[in-house]
This record gives structure tokens, sequence and C-alpha cells, in this order.
């Protein structure tokens, strides 16, 4: 908690004087309102035994049980798996996968020193994290602005229309996508037909290699950006409306508004979301790039998902494309937790705390 | 056997030593034991099975003469059938049901939109067979992606359809390990319970053995390269042109007929013809890919013809000659031919039946043709043969005998000759429903376009054949483009044959054709290539080379 009063006196500093007041006491009347709540609810807990608590929170607990279950099944017994990674597995070994497993010899760290001697393996890591920093520059903050946008949107009715229309290209499937893509920007669409009805050959911007880690940040911005507003509406709908009266009343213009009161309330939020998009850096898409893989080469398009699939499900090599996946997930492990400690480390909540 | 250590050669592979192989199956040696024990093995091996030890498995070959064919087979080609035969005329080649009545799930790949699983097609043939089928349709495009996962999982089909082109990588492990042996059945006279599947030519079964058993049922085919260069005829005609006779006078025409501006393009990816006009070594299975030359094993990525083929489609690419979705792999090439958008296309030879009848529906003067394959020099081409069968279906070791002896009931109904009412159904389904006789001549209405379309047609049939009596001029023209290909189509080292790789080794070649692909883009060199081949040697391809010259030494060719 401590942190986070840091960065939030720091801005009230900025404002002038009687507005800071206003606001910085109902910021504070709700911080403290917290740490008492915390004790009256969770305090007398200690002395009750595991028994009760447990018949106390048993409705509770029932509630939770499908979604455990599910968690359970899909998510940590298939954590299991992961053994062949250090196997020479052989799926044909048993009619059972299991117990194929159980007889699929151990040969220790092979598997990982083949990935790590593969150059394709370091070339897909390569494009992964290229792919990930561009995606991060150039989609990530188009959210944000979009749900500034559509916030300062006042009529109802031309807001709903606004945000349904961003909303729609997320539930196009990819395949949509590319299509799309292909018939407007391809050597054959829209555009490439147009310039050569007026003399000019040659327009193909889906089979370019060069710009193709900007044509998939492009197509991910149409599809997904829409979407990726909605946390962000959700956190502005919170913002009181007092802040931006007593702001207004103090004078505060538009842009003010926006960066005075505004701009604080979604900053956890958007730390959060960062702090999530860094642990996931090594996932940048799958089949995006899997459709137009063949567009543009592996040079331009292989990343660690596709690498992955072609490896373990293509050429059924399971223990090198587990230990390939493995290294992902290590990797990615310590991305999120790098990120959560500077997260901390500005001030923000990120996503877990100690 | 004792289980050995896991400490061996590094990107190690298991494989089995022929000496504690069952079955008398030749297998080369240097192969490092690396297995470990338990499960059931028996029979998951490497090699091939050839000669005396295939002839112990084979089944009996007995002609079947139903109907005579229009055009005879000649120089590896179908036989060709174009004459209708009237309802009443069909005979029958499967006088009772052999089916129990039992229940099986198959599962096939299928392209295009599967159909309804209680159709009256699939309902007609299983009453007629005497066996409840169930579909299990997956996308024919990417069903080498399934099929693996499939394989690996503990629950598999009764019966899996397996094209030849998905026996990649430890596909062919995965078979030997979990399908049935069928030679109990099928092998020498025992196979005349099922006489349609006697008349099955026996290459085809040879291609049959699987890890030294009989498991599968073959669909036979021509030998004869599969994929042909089409070509609008009727465009052609209307603008004039003259049909190139070398590879230069082919670029040179795509120039001219090339106009972005009305959106038409001279051809589609012609990769696969460039193989064939530069005579490189059949691409359809890694086995096909050697060849015994002068005492040396070649691998056609190795040769001349290959990097010259491929420089010679890059040009077209570089060109712009080539529709530019083709060159970023979206859509599909035989609907921008049939649109227009491309003139020149290379695909099986089937298309040339399915794009006519699809195409004539809309268009009556719709016409495509096929080039004649010619040299690199513009002479007579050297084409190099396929395999005479490449479609199994397989059954799992778990079934039943019933189960088993219900699956042969079907693939033997499938099996049907021309001209028989088994055929009929097989091919043209309900009369009435999913075709009507017009002039005689047997017309699919759209139900049967989108219902009667593969799933029986893989699971067994009569010598290869080409019979489409309702376009009798197509038959005619793709069983004469077979033939006359067919006067050029040598063999190659190990046609015929059905091979396991060992499996330290099977996806050494994997990548070549996506760098095939990035060379005739223009992502990638020439000499990528060659430095890509200088690897493979490195990397295994030399001891793959010992590994097959030492199998051809040890169990001779096919043919």
């Amino acid at each position: 908690m401590s942190h986070s009063t840091v960065p939030r006196s720091r801005a009230e500093a900025d404002k002038p004087g009687e507005n800071a007041e206003g606001a910085g006491g109902d910021a504070g009347a709700r911080k403290k309102s917290r740490p008492e709540r915390r004790k009256a609810g969770f305090a007398p807990t200690g002395k009750v035994s595991l028994r009760q608590r447990f018949r106390r929170d048993r409705t509770l607990i029932l509630m939770t049980l499908p979604a455990f279950l599910l968690i359970l099944l899909f998510n940590y017994i298939p954590i299991l798996g992961n053994v062949v990674a250090f196997q020479d597995y052989d799926p044909y070994l048993s009619d059972n996968g299991f117990v194929a497993m159980l007889e699929s010899p151990w040969i220790g760290l092979e598997q990982f020193e083949r990935v790590l001697a593969d150059s394709a393996f370091w070339h897909a890591v390569q494009n992964t994290f290229v792919l990930f920093f561009l995606q991060l520059v150039l989609y990530f903050p188009v959210p944000i602005l979009l749900a500034l946008l559509i916030n300062s949107v006042l009529r109802p009715r031309v807001r709903a229309i606004a945000q349904a229309i961003m909303y729609l290209p997320h539930f196009f499937s990819w395949v949509l996508v590319v299509t799309v893509f292909q018939q407007i920007f391809g050597g054959a669409g829209i555009i490439a037909q147009t310039l050569a009805d007026h003399g000019h050959q040659g327009f193909d911007l889906m089979t370019d290699p060069e710009l193709f880690r900007y044509l998939v940040t492009v197509e991910t911005i149409w599809k997904d950006a829409g979407w990726g507003i909605i946390v962000f509406l959700a956190a502005l709908s919170s913002v009181s409306n007092d802040l931006y009266e007593a702001a207004a009343m103090d004078g505060a213009g538009r842009w003010r508004r926006m960066w005075h009161v505004t701009l604080p309330a979604l900053r956890p939020v958007i730390a959060l979301l960062l702090v999530l998009r860094v642990g996931d850096a090594l996932t940048v898409g799958f089949e995006q790039l899997l459709l137009q893989r063949d567009a543009v080469g592996l040079d331009a398009a292989e990343v660690l998902d596709t690498y992955v699939w072609w490896n373990g499900i293509r050429n059924q090599d399971f223990s090198y494309a587990a230990a390939a996946g493995l290294i992902k997930g290590v990797v990615g492990l310590g991305l999120v937790l790098t990120a959560n400690k500077v997260a901390h480390l500005m001030g923000e909540q990120g996503v877990y705390k100690k | 056997m004792t289980p050995n250590s896991a400490a061996s050669a590094a990107p190690s592979r298991r494989s089995f030593l022929a000496s504690t192989a069952v079955a008398a199956a030749v297998v080369a040696g240097g192969v490092p034991l690396l297995s470990a024990c338990g499960g059931s093995q028996e029979g998951r091996k490497d090699g091939t099975t050839s000669g005396k030890d295939a002839a112990k498995i084979l089944p009996t070959f007995v002609a079947s003469n139903v109907v005579a064919p229009d055009i005879p087979a000649k120089n590896g080609s179908a036989a060709g059938f174009s004459t209708a035969i009237a309802t009443a005329d069909l005979k029958t080649s499967v006088p009772e049901k052999l089916g129990s009545g039992g229940k099986l799930k198959i599962m096939a790949p299928f392209w295009g939109t599967p159909p309804k699983g209680d159709n009256p097609y699939y309902k007609a043939m299983n009453e007629a067979i005497g066996v409840e089928v169930t579909w299990q349709n997956q996308d024919g495009n990417t069903y080498d992606e399934k099929l693996g996962a499939v394989l690996a999982s503990s629950e598999i089909p009764d019966a899996v359809v397996v094209p030849g082109w998905n026996l990649m990588g430890k596909i062919p492990s995965a078979i030997n390990a979990k399908f049935a042996d069928l030679g109990p059945y099928l092998s020498g006279d025992k196979v005349k319970d099922y006489p349609n599947l006697a008349a099955v030519p026996t290459d085809a079964w040879q291609r049959a053995i699987f890890g030294g058993q009989l498991r599968a049922i073959p669909m036979p085919g021509s030998y004869v390269p599969n994929i042909v260069p089409f070509y609008r005829k009727d465009i052609f005609e209307a603008k004039g042109y003259e049909l190139p006779g070398t590879p230069e006078e082919f670029l040179s025409w795509a120039k001219e007929a090339t106009s972005a501006k009305a959106k038409v393009w001279a051809c589609d990816d012609m990769k696969w013809t460039a193989f064939n006009i530069f005579s490189v070594l059949n691409g359809g299975e890694k086995a096909l890919w050697w060849n015994l030359v002068d005492g040396k094993m070649i691998n056609r990525i190795e040769t001349e013809e290959y990097l010259e083929a491929l420089e010679w489609t890059r040009k077209l690419y570089a060109a712009d000659v080539v529709h530019p979705d083709a060159k970023a792999v979206q859509g599909d090439a035989a609907n921008r031919f049939g649109s227009g958008q491309s003139l020149v296309f290379n695909g099986d030879i089937g298309y040339w039946y399915g794009k006519t009848s699809e195409q004539r529906t809309q268009k009556s003067d719709f016409e495509m043709g096929a080039f004649d394959i010619f040299g690199a020099d513009g002479g007579d081409p050297t084409l190099w043969a396929t395999q005479p069968s490449n479609i199994f279906t397989f059954v799992s070791k778990k079934a039943t005998k019933q189960q088993i002896k219900d699956f042969l009931a079907i693939a033997n109904y499938c099996a049907a000759p021309y001209g028989t009412k088994e055929r009929m159904l097989t091919q043209y389904g309900v009369e009435g429903t999913d075709f009507e006789r017009k002039d005689g001549l047997p017309i699919k209405t759209t139900q049967g376009v989108n219902e009667v379309n593969g799933a029986f047609d893989y699971t067994g049939d009569p010598a290869a054949f080409v019979a489409y009596p309702d376009l009798p001029e197509i038959t005619k023209l793709m069983v004469e483009w077979q033939q006359r290909m067919g006067a050029f189509t040598k063999k190659s080292s190990f046609y015929g044959l059905t091979i396991t790789e060992p499996t330290r080794w099977t996806n050494l070649a994997n990548d070549f054709e996506q760098l095939e692909d990035d060379v005739v883009r223009g992502r990638k060199k020439i000499s990528d290539v060659q430095q890509a081949v200088s690897d493979w040697k490195s990397q295994g391809g030399d001891d793959l080379r010992d590994w097959y010259k030492k199998l051809l030494d040890d169990t001779g060719s096919a043919s």
C-alpha cells in the first residue's frame, strides 16, 4: 500500500493548490477505509478452526469447485506431460500415452541441448521478441487512446454504436481477417488493382518479408484493439464525476482533466496489463502467423509458438517440442516476475503482492 | 530384449534390429540398438519387404472382367470407361451381404465440406454392405496434423485412412505399432473370400506391406505422374495462343498473356510441373527421392535438375506472371483457374473431370486442356513414376475379428469394378437422389455432388480406372494423357516399395519443401539450397544414402 501513495501525492503536487485538497482528500478517505475493512473481515480467522472455516465458507467453496476442477484438469494435470522433455518420448510404445511416457527412456537434458543448438530456434526467438516489442510500442497504446476517445463521446447512442463497431472485428476468425487483408493489400487486391489501372505495377504488401512484422501488427490492431478498450472503459467508468466537476470548477480544461484525473485513474490498470503482456511476451499470436507463414517464409514469420507446433505436431518430435515449450514457459515466468517487480518499484500494484 | 543405456549418439532415436524382428523383413544394419523394452513391439522396424518375403504374404491375384474398358490400360495408365451402362444392365459382384451388421468408426480425410452423417448415400451404402459405418471426416489439407495426434492417443478409430503423402515423420512407425495385420485374412488364397479385393493388382498390394506385415487396403492408381499442367483451352483459342513447347517459350508466352490490369495472370504456382519438365526425381515419398545412378545412390535434392527446376520457377515469379495469391499461398489455385484469373495451373489429374463438370453447369463452353509435359530442351521429357497405390486404409489392432471382417466387407464392396451395381452406388450414390439419368448418362444432382464424395472411395478400389460416363470425352483425354506421358515415365530404385526410414533420420529433409517455396518466391537463393544440401549430407544424409544403398543391395527393387 505504501508504494501507491507516492506517485499519487506527486500527481497532487502538480495540481493547483485548492484542487489538490479536494481530490487528495477524497482519495485519502478511500484509501484509509481499505485496511480497516481488511482488519474487520480477516483478523478473527486465526482463531477459527479449519473445520469451522470450511463450514462457514462451504457455499463459496462449492461455487468455486467446478472452476477449480477445470483448472486442475486442463491446466495442472497437463503440466505433468512436460516430463517428456527429459525423455526420448515415443507415443507409439504403448496404446496408452501415459504408459508410453513411463516406458520412454530418460535422456536428461539432451533435448534441451538440441533445442539450444538449433539456429532455427534462436531465429524464432528473435522474431518473437521483435514482434513483441513492435506490438508493445504500436499496439498496446491503441486501446488506451480509443478508450479515452470513446469516453469523451457523451451521446450514449453514438457511443454504443462506435463501441459495437470497434468490438466486432474481435469476433472474426483469423482466417477471415487474413483473407480480407489479402483481398485489399494483396498483389491481386483492391489497391493493387486500382494502382494497376493507373499504370503502377507490383503493389503487394502481403508477401514482403521486410514489412511482415508491421503487417501482422496492423492486423492485430484492426482485429483486437477495439476489444482491448473494455477493461479501460470499465476503469474509466469508476472515476467519480465529482473529480471532473471539481477539476472543471478549478478551471482545468479538457487536457488538464485528462492528464490529472483520467490518466491517473487508468494507471493501475495500464500497469497491470503491461505486466501481464510482458509476462506473455513470448506469445505473439499463433493462428495469424501460421496462416501467413508461407506467404513470407520462415525467416520472417517463424515465432516460438509456430516453431513448437511444427516440430511437435508436424514432425512429431514431441520431446523436442516439449523442451522448446518448457524453455518458453520458464523465460515467460522470469519475465512476469521481473515486470511485476518493476511495477512495484514504480509504485503500482502489479499482478500480485506478497 | 534388454533395456539399453540411453546415453548414446547425439540426436538419437531408437530403432529395431532385424534379428529381433519377427517377420523376415530385411533391415540394414548400422543402426544403434536403443530401444526400451516393454509394450508390444513386434513388427516395429525400419526397412522394407519385397521379393520372396513379400510373396509369402501378398494376396493371390484373380482378375475380374465385368466390362471391357473402352480404352485399355497402357504405359501404366488407368483403364478408361466412357460408355454409360443402364441401371438394368449392371452386374452384381457382391451377391450377398458380407457385413455382420456391426458398427465401425472410420477416420478419413475429406476435401470440401463433409455431409451430415445420416445422409441417404451413407445410409444406402451401410445398408448394402451390412455394416454401420460412422465417418469421422477430417480436413484433407491439414490431415497430417490430425493424424499424428490421433495415432499418439490411446483411442484410435476402428479404421483409419492414410494418404501416402502423409507418411512422414513417425507416422510409419505409428502404423506398425497401432494397426492390425490383415495377412491372416488376405494372404495367398484367403483373399478369394473377397473377390473384388483379389482383383486388386499385386503391385498395389506390395505397397500395403508395412513393417513386414500386410496391414492396409491400398487404393490402386496409375504410376504416371499425377500432376498435370492444365490450361484454359477456351481462352487459349479465343486469344489465339500457341501452346508453348519449351521452358523459354512458356516464359515468353506467360509475359505476353499476363495483364494485371485485366486481373489475368498466366499461371499459378508451377513448381511441381517444373520438377517434371526438368526430370527431377519424384517428390511424392522420401524413398522416391533416391535413385541408383552408376552405382551411386543419388537424392533428388543433390541433382542439377532440381536446381534448374527451381531456377525456372523463380524466373516465373520474378517476371510477375504468377498469380499474386499463389505467391502469398492464399486461396485456392483451382478456383482462380476456374474464374479465369490464371490461365495455367497444375494439379492432380482428377481436376480435369472435377473442374469441367463444375464449371459446365455455369459456363457451357468452359473447356480445359492439359499440356504434354515437354523436356527441358523442348524434346521428350523423362518423368519419374509415382507409386502404384497412394492411399491406404488400416484397421486398429484393438479391433475384434468380426470388426476386421466387417471392414473387409466394406473394402470388398467398394472395390467393385466398373459396370457393377456396387460400383455405381459407391461412385454415384442413390439413383433419383444423388444422381439422375439424362439421355442414359448418370448426372449427379447437387445433393450427390455434396454427399457422394470421398469417404467410401478410399477404403477400397479396383485396379486404376477412369470412369466418367457423363463426360466421355474427358475420360478419353485423361487416359490418353497418361498413356502419352507413361511412355516417358521411368521407375526409380524404390518404386513400388513401402519403406520405413530409421526414425532418427525421418525429419532430416522436412525443411526442403519450405526452402523450395522460399527460393522460387525470391526470398532465398539457389546457393541457400546448396548450403542446405551440404548440411543435410553432414547431418545424416550421407548415412541415409548408405542405408538406402544397403537396402537396395539386400532386397532388390520391386519392379
